[in-house]
């Protein structure tokens, strides 16, 4: 933009911006300073820097044992292995039926593109109870595996979406020239079109991570040991209806926090490349 | 350098798969004890059990469950063999447990116990459980403020009064609460359900009750939640509190506890409920001889001992003399209680007691009115299922359906070119095949499940087949008028109203937003991005709990931050959830800032596809800042925009946690939507999973229709 | 290396036709332009060649094999896209040595083919950057490069000048001859721009809604259209079309003066081309509406009567004033037969 804007619309501009900011943060530092706050009650100060810190209820959530067996630390590795099989497993089933469905019309794409959105309909409420039989009768009950596989499914058809929309935009010409070099569908797939998906592969891996990584119900229904539980389901029970340990739900929501933050900040330069530039083209 | 990198690969994968597998094998004992305890309750059980251990041999494997979850995995592992072989509940559901087959007998009586510990567990003169542990609300006072508890209610109403002044409260407790209500009841003289599990809430002791609830509640903050009764505690402006042992360890102050108050006008003991807790051999356990064994240890004086010691348990064997004052004022209390009725129909009172609490205590109604609609409330629910119906020609019609789609499918298959087209694209199914498959077992499959559960009607733990019952009495809006918030009719408006406000709101922050943060003069566009994304980082059931107290009438920061905002020197006392508008406000207000990063972040992309000149174009041509945005930016955004927003439509329709967690449907229900109201019906208003399973495919046909509907107007295939 | 034989080829898609049987017989080392207006179905025959699509009908061979049903790497032919479609995430080293790549040759060999190629277009101090940090006509040079380093039997040009601004296109043009000259390799090079054809090829193929309109050299082409379709097609400013009539030996153009000298009966159409008219003198009378000059020569727009137009070039200084009357000469003139617009003997 070769003219400059007038001095009093930046300033409004970044007011704006200021305001809407910490509007959207004060709960998130809410937590923050619920976590360092000694008391396990919830406060009803709404200044933020006030009383005493403490890192103890970190320690508490940290310091949890089984009989000699770190809990917390078996449940983090739970967690993330979870979101990471998920993730990975939610990649592999969503890259190669969103490119077929970008790519060849084949019959039933259409219905098949559909099917994928309806799947999204589903009111997840009513199967829990399916699934715990379904997964029994697998024997993937109590086993991280089982529950990666439940949740990759319940990401794939975002995943689909997002990255059909996406492959739409690579030039078929692309894939032909790969064609004409002697590559194999495989091939092209592998070394042509995926490095180039890697924002849409980056968003909705993501996205599928997190659907793991934030999930309680399920996982809570699904696994039966502690040492087997994913991290939100041990977060909820702080606040469950025995009584609420404020102090160190906030902790462990941090805690539980910090990796998705984390990778949102280290993958946002690919989330508006990869989330839309598919949909923009329609 | 290939070779390795493959090997790495395989190594990698190695690891995971181990991983993902491990728990299965991570553990092999002789037996596995469920519980729901935490804290010093869990260490004394696991001292316990490993006493027994060590005297037997065995391997005893405790495996604490979420307390959100206990029930329905008691009911879904055990008949499938995945249950423990003991679990430790209260006795409130022992009568559904039974009935579903859940439980072995328990067998003799491990030792001489207090009463009622034994009557509570006794159902069809077999005892289903060893006693452990009593439980109740008691009264539990501050021994600086007060020397004498109130011996009767109108001595605790003098008292309150007269400590009730600037701040301070001289009785605090969860009034709002059916269970916290409990002791007023049967004081009175009323109870919940007759013998015959028939609801009895219109009775005159229940508006007498009500009625003193409602002068207690005067002097009280409205609707005070569990946090706020014990934060008043803590910080010295509540002298009392009515409230269990389990709350003892939070309050941080000396506490005196004493029973609770005998009612004036009927002479009779505030009796609260009491939970029996007990350890039950559960049914189709490994070896239920040894969990028989562990229970009796438990339950008897060597586990009693331990417990009362290092969980500080009320213990229900009576050769163990309570060690302190609480203890004992306990097991006075519990002597002077209800036990919580192991009748199942009990829970469909629950509901429209709590209502008419709240809308007594909020002074919106009176308390004979409100008790007339409770009982009419608790009398429906509790109605029987539809009749059995005959499942035949629903299987015929089935049938016919699938021969129908069959042929559909054969007829289109007839013409060579489908097939022809089918054979070159052959290798194509391959590619979605993985991910359809996936699809199909492991979501349509559970889905449909579950949707064929609607022609069942699930009571008590039996099922019957009714074919559409449900459906008729779900859409004909049978069984309230179709302005009550429990019709499907009215929670659908809401629904709408949910969705399409969210919506709205989402896309105008989200794309305003994202106009300003494109502008190339913003500094630290980055940072900016960064920071306005974290709603959507944060898990949402973390952001909806924290919200939920911020909202709070009186803890929460938000009445604070109003009271700044409009210079009152002082906190607002709105209550967020009495109304339909504030905790509608309050849902939107959660949902809106979970939802607008996505939609920011979905334009942030789209504009970048959108060249400016296009709207210098429009600048040159006279079109003002508002002009340039509708008809140049705008129609522009829509393509990538429209997608989006379906499916956020189709997301919020469906967004249980931020209504669950956030308002719970209150006041009365009313901004319950259609997918939290299905949970209700699954798993709080006497598991009538039948009832909800037609509301989810209700709920489902809604959002077929309206994806249709949304590509018609939008004049093409969107999603 | 190999000649290229297509044999009644057809393309359909559905009930839409886009090829309707060609004929072609390409030698070994010929330079073949396939031009035509926007869809006259010269890309569809390139990719069809290419294997990009499949044949609904007839035969290719290359190099006297029938290739019909074999895959595009099968065949062992290269491609300039139109886009280029260099792979956006290589850089130019590995996107010219991607096919040895995905054939797993040795690595040296990969190296010693990529950079003898990058040699002969001037590339070597480009191979380590990414496409997205060349100019257009590097990039339309790696896209070169890419084809060549496989030293395919076939070239397949799809418009590969035609992102170029107009001098690069010209620079491009004489670099495409020698290359050509010096790998002597089949090439179909598919454009819509008849200079290009003029000036690259050893033959060019006329073709306009799927039929072949004309094969021959640019010469034949020029010299003797075959129809009123190759008239008009080739040559600029292009051949105006007048209908007349011939009568014992002399032609009149319909509703104006003046005689031709030219033998044939009846109805015909005459092609004059804007080189082949003298102005000054001859039998045709006509008055200047517009003088465009290009420097070396002028363009005289001419009205000859109602709707009877016609262009002739003069050499400059041209001293003819708009609005003036001249007389016209045609020198060579084509005559096409009325209705079926072909060339009469």
């Amino acid at each position: 933009m070769a003219r400059s804007p007038s001095t009093l619309r930046v300033v409004l501009t970044h007011l704006a911006l200021v305001v809407i900011t910490l509007l959207a943060l004060y709960p998130v530092l809410w937590v923050v300073r619920m976590a360092l706050s000694p008391s396990q009650q919830f406060s009803s100060d709404p200044t933020l820097l006030s009383g005493r810190l403490t890192l103890q209820n970190f320690v508490d959530v940290i310091w949890t044992f089984d009989g000699g067996y770190w809990l917390f630390g078996a449940q983090l590795f739970n967690s993330l292995v979870v979101a990471t099989a998920t993730a990975g497993v939610g990649l592999v089933l969503a890259t190669s039926a969103g490119y077929a469905l970008s790519r060849w019309a084949f019959p039933g794409r259409d219905a098949g593109m559909s099917a994928f959105l309806v799947t999204q309909m589903f009111p997840g409420v009513v199967m829990a109870i399916p699934l715990y039989i379904l997964l029994d009768t697998l024997g993937l009950l109590d086993s991280l595996l089982g529950l990666a596989l439940v949740y990759a499914t319940t990401a794939v058809p975002f995943s689909v979406w997002t990255l059909k929309g996406y492959f739409d935009t690579i030039p078929v010409a692309l894939e032909e020239a790969a064609l004409l070099d002697g590559a194999s569908r495989w091939t092209t797939f592998t070394k042509v079109i995926l490095p180039l998906a890697r924002p849409a592969l980056a968003v909705t891996g993501l996205f599928s991570f997190m659907t793991a990584w934030n999930e309680y119900i399920l996982a809570a229904t699904l696994l039966g040991d502690p040492r087997a539980y994913t991290l939100p389901v041990v977060l909820q029970s702080y606040v469950d209806d025995y009584g609420a340990s404020w102090g160190h739900f906030a902790a462990g929501a941090i805690l539980v926090s910090i990796p998705v933050v984390a990778l949102f900040f280290a993958l946002q330069r690919y989330f508006v490349e990869g989330l839309t530039s598919g949909a923009v083209k329609g | 350098m290939k070779a390795r990198r493959a090997l790495q690969a395989l190594l990698l994968c190695g690891v995971v798969v181990a991983c993902l597998l491990a728990p299965t094998w991570a553990h092999a004992a002789d037996l596995t004890v469920w519980h729901a305890y935490r804290g010093a309750e869990e260490a004394a059980l696991r001292e316990a059990v490993d006493r027994f251990a060590e005297g037997r041999g065995h391997r005893v494997r405790l495996v604490s469950v979420s307390f959100g979850v206990y029930d329905s995995k008691l009911e879904t592992a055990i008949p499938r063999g995945n249950g423990p072989d003991l679990f430790i509940a209260a006795q409130g559901n022992l009568g559904k447990w039974r009935r579903m087959g859940l439980l072995v007998p328990a067998g003799d009586v491990s030792g001489e116990h207090r009463d009622p510990a034994i009557e509570a567990l006794t159902e069809g003169g077999e005892l289903w459980g060893q006693p452990l542990a009593f439980k109740s609300l008691m009264l539990i006072y501050d021994p600086e403020v007060i020397d004498t508890p109130p011996r009767t209610t109108d001595e605790l109403l003098a008292l309150s009064a007269a400590l009730t002044e600037d701040g301070r409260y001289g009785l605090v407790y969860e009034a709002g609460t059916p269970f916290y209500h409990a002791p007023w009841m049967h004081g009175f003289g009323g109870a919940a359900i007759d013998e015959m599990g028939e609801p009895t809430l219109d009775t005159r002791a229940q508006v007498d009750a009500l009625t003193f609830a409602a002068e207690l509640a005067a002097l009280m903050p409205t609707a005070p939640s569990a946090d706020r009764v014990s934060s008043l505690y803590t910080e010295g402006r509540a002298a009392m509190i009515i409230d269990g042992p389990w709350r003892v360890a939070d309050l941080g102050r000396r506490v005196a506890a004493a029973p609770l108050p005998l009612v004036s006008p009927t002479g009779e003991p505030a009796r609260p409920y009491l939970t029996v807790e007990a350890a039950f051999v559960a049914a189709r356990g490994q070896d239920p001889e040894a969990a028989a064994e562990l229970a009796s240890f438990l339950s008897g004086v060597d586990g009693a001992q331990i417990r009362q010691e290092v969980g500080r348990q009320a213990v229900t064997a009576s050769r163990v003399v309570p060690s302190d004052p609480i203890l004992q004022v306990q097991l006075d209390q519990a002597a002077r209680s209800e036990p919580l009725p192991t009748d199942p129909e009990v829970q469909s009172a629950w509901e429209g007691l709590a209502r008419a609490l709240r809308q007594v205590l909020r002074g919106t109604v009176l308390p004979d009115r409100a008790m007339a609609a409770a009982q009419q409330h608790a009398t429906v629910l509790r109605r029987p299922p539809p009749p059995p119906a005959n499942p035949w020609p629903y299987g015929i019609v089935l049938a016919l359906l699938a021969l129908a789609g069959l042929g559909a499918l054969g007829y289109r298959l007839r013409d060579p070119d489908l097939r022809r087209r089918m054979l070159v694209h052959a290798p194509d199914y391959l590619w979605i095949a993985p991910a359809g498959l996936a699809m199909v077992v492991l979501v349509v499959v559970p889905f449909l499940t579950g949707a064929a559960v609607a022609l069942f009607a699930h009571h008590q733990g039996e099922w019957s087949f009714v074919g559409l019952a449900h459906f008729i009495d779900i859409l004909l809006a049978r069984d309230w008028p179709i302005t009550s918030p429990m019709s499907f009719g009215f929670t659908l408006v809401v629904t709408v109203l949910w969705t399409v406000s969210n919506v709205t709101l989402h896309v105008v922050i989200g794309v305003a937003l994202a106009m300003l943060l494109r502008e190339p003069w913003v500094g630290l566009r980055g940072v900016w991005r960064a920071l306005l994304i974290l709603p959507w980082a944060v898990p949402n059931y973390i952001t909806a709990l924290i919200w939920r107290s911020l909202f709070d009438a009186q803890v929460g920061a938000i009445n604070a931050i109003l009271g700044l905002l409009l210079l009152r020197g002082e906190a607002l006392q709105i209550d967020w959830f009495s109304s339909f508008a504030t905790g509608f406000a309050a849902n939107l207000t959660t949902n809106t800032w979970l939802g607008f990063p996505f939609m920011m972040v979905v334009t942030l992309g789209a504009l970048q596809s959108i060249p400016r000149d296009l709207e210098e174009a429009a600048e040159v041509d006279g079109a003002g800042a508002w002009q340039r945005f509708r008809h140049v930016t705008w129609p522009m955004l829509m393509p990538a925009l429209l997608p989006a927003m379906i499916l956020g439509s189709v997301w919020t329709f469906n967004m249980f946690n931020v209504i669950y967690l956030v308002s719970a449907g209150e006041p009365d229900g009313s901004t319950e939507i259609l997918i939290s109201e299905a949970y209700r019906w699954a798993f709080s208003r006497g598991n009538r999973y039948g009832y909800a399973a037609a509301y989810a495919v209700l709920i489902f046909l809604v959002l077929l229709f309206y994806s249709r509907l949304a590509n018609r107007l939008a004049g093409r295939k969107v999603l | 290396m190999a000649g290229v034989t297509l044999n009644g080829l057809y393309k359909r898609y559905g009930s839409t036709s886009v090829l309707e049987g060609i004929d072609l017989d390409v030698e070994d080392g010929e330079y073949i332009v396939l031009v035509g207006p926007s869809g006259c179905g010269k890309s569809t025959l390139l990719r069809c060649i290419a294997g990009l699509e499949e044949i609904t009908a007839g035969t290719l061979e290359i190099g006297g094999r029938r290739v019909n049903d074999l895959s595009p790497r099968a065949r062992n032919v290269a491609m300039v896209f139109q886009s280029y479609a260099l792979y956006p995430h290589m850089t130019v080293r590995r996107n010219m040595g991607f096919a040895l790549e995905v054939a797993r040759r040795p690595k040296a060999e990969i190296r010693e083919a990529v950079e003898d190629v990058a040699a002969m277009l001037d590339l070597v101090p480009l191979l380590d950057r990414l496409p997205g940090q060349l100019s257009g006509g590097q990039r339309q040079r790696v896209a070169m490069g890419r084809a060549i380093v496989r030293r395919p039997d076939v070239f397949l040009f799809d418009e590969p000048l035609s992102n170029l601004d107009a001098s690069l296109r010209h620079h491009m043009r004489v670099e495409l001859k020698h290359l050509h000259r010096r790998l002597q390799t089949t090439v179909f090079h598919v454009t819509h721009d008849q200079v290009e054809a003029l000036t690259l090829a050893d033959r060019i193929v006329v073709l306009h809604q799927g039929v072949v309109q004309q094969v021959g050299t640019p010469r034949e082409l020029f010299d003797r259209p075959a129809n009123t379709f190759v008239g008009t097609f080739i040559g600029s400013p292009s051949m105006a079309l007048l209908p007349a009539v011939g009568a014992g030996g002399t032609v009149r153009i319909d509703g104006l003066e003046g005689e031709l000298e030219l033998p044939g009966e009846g109805a015909m159409t005459l092609g004059l081309r804007p080189t082949d008219i003298e102005v000054g003198r001859g039998p045709l009378r006509g008055q200047i509406e517009v003088i465009e000059s290009l420097g070396a020569e002028a363009l005289l727009h001419l009205d000859l009567g109602p709707d009877r137009k016609l262009v002739a070039q003069v050499p400059e200084p041209c001293q003819a004033q708009p609005g003036e009357v001249v007389s016209l000469l045609p020198r060579v003139v084509h005559r096409f037969h009325a209705e079926t617009g072909e060339r009469l003997p």
